[in-house]
């Protein structure tokens, strides 16, 4: 077949699915394309018709509005065809129809594979933030140095006050990373527990507040409500916040090129 | 498009160079509190020392509040940070930045 030698044309890939029953998703892809599924086997690949050509623009809010878009189709695509392996923005196979269906076939392994690691699992984020200044304030009141370097402050100079103040701020600093490392490694102990799988992710920092952890995770959705609850009880601990956002389609955790 | 205008490069420059002096002083400090430790010093010299640094914290803290630079100074130390965790990170091994991905067996 000489179709994908000469072929100028492409096709968008949003995701990938086990499903061989719906073939049309609907007028909905970016830039009003029409949205359907190409399949292999018994896998499909959610696609629209496109020109051989990356969707690039130095607008910035054309760029976040074909993310929305592609994000959009994957959403109703879930709900229409079960989990998918999403995949990540711009993503267009030259050729047609048949290219799609040798990608399909050439990666049939690692997809099941894939599908069958997601299936019926959405990605949540879990992001716990503490008070700093609280803690801090609660370390001091019980660490024995910092009380006694607080009564010798009162008896010296101001000059010598300040190596005090700054011994104490020293040690604060030790205890509130030792602090920090103990609730890490405790709350994300709760958290793998109760999840299928987690990752790590950076830490963001954001204004007024301090996070102390950022993870992913994949959840099975017979677990969604404990771990919920879990992080309720996190998210009741003094100076502590919890934030927990989702569910999305499995980004993270698809490792899809 | 990046929009620079003359009050948003004063301010980024100033964010920079306080955070710099900030850097600086944290040297300053260091040698200064081991220096008190050693017992070298006299009373006086300690008083001295103490309250110069004193004096420089407050003017920092002045000078961040006048010029409302808080957190632009806070922004580059913290990219600061950043940057020395990424050089790190690559000289222990690039494989294990790979490793954050942990599945756990389903039994």
């Amino acid at each position: 077949m000489n179709q994908n030698k000469k072929a100028k044309e492409g096709r968008y890939v949003y995701c990938v699915a086990k499903n061989l029953q719906i073939t049309r998703i609907g007028k909905i892809g970016i830039e009003n394309n029409d949205v359907y599924t190409i399949t292999y086997k018994d896998l499909c690949a959610v696609v629209h018709n496109c020109q051989l050509k990356a969707y690039v623009s130095k607008n910035e809010e054309e760029i976040k509005n074909w993310i929305k878009i592609h994000q959009n189709v994957i959403d109703i695509a879930s709900e229409k065809l079960g989990t998918v392996v999403p995949l990540t923005f711009d993503i267009i196979i030259k050729g047609s129809n048949e290219a799609v269906s040798d990608w399909l076939k050439k990666d049939y392994d690692r997809l099941t594979r894939i599908l069958k690691k997601v299936k019926d699992k959405q990605e949540f984020g879990v992001q716990i933030f503490w008070n700093e200044n609280k803690i801090s304030d609660k370390i001091a009141e019980k660490n024995q140095k910092i009380q006694n370097i607080k009564k010798d402050i009162k008896k010296v100079s101001e000059g010598e006050a300040y190596f005090y103040k700054d011994t104490i701020k020293t040690i604060l600093k030790k205890e509130l990373e030792k602090k920090a490392n103990e609730h890490f490694k405790q709350f994300y102990d709760i958290v793998k527990n109760n999840v299928d799988y987690i990752r790590v992710d950076k830490i963001k920092k954001e204004k007024g507040k301090q996070m102390l952890m950022n993870l992913s995770c994949l959840v099975h959705k017979n677990k969604i409500k404990n771990l919920g609850m879990e992080l309720e009880k996190i998210n009741k601990i003094d100076g502590f916040t919890v934030k927990f956002t989702g569910p999305w389609p499995p980004y993270s955790f698809v490792n899809s090129n | 498009m990046i929009n620079i205008d003359e009050k948003n490069l004063k301010h980024g420059i100033l964010g920079l160079v306080i955070a710099l002096v900030e850097v600086i002083t944290d040297a300053l400090k260091l040698q200064a509190t081991k220096r008190v430790k050693s017992g070298r010093l006299t009373k006086e010299e300690i008083e001295r020392l103490g309250k110069a640094l004193a004096e420089l914290d407050k003017a920092i803290e002045d000078i961040k509040k006048e010029q409302g630079i808080t957190e632009a100074v806070q922004g580059v130390r913290d990219n600061l940070d950043d940057l020395a965790d990424d050089v790190i990170n690559k000289i222990i091994d690039p494989k294990k930045l790979e490793e954050q991905i942990e599945p756990k067996q389903k039994s």
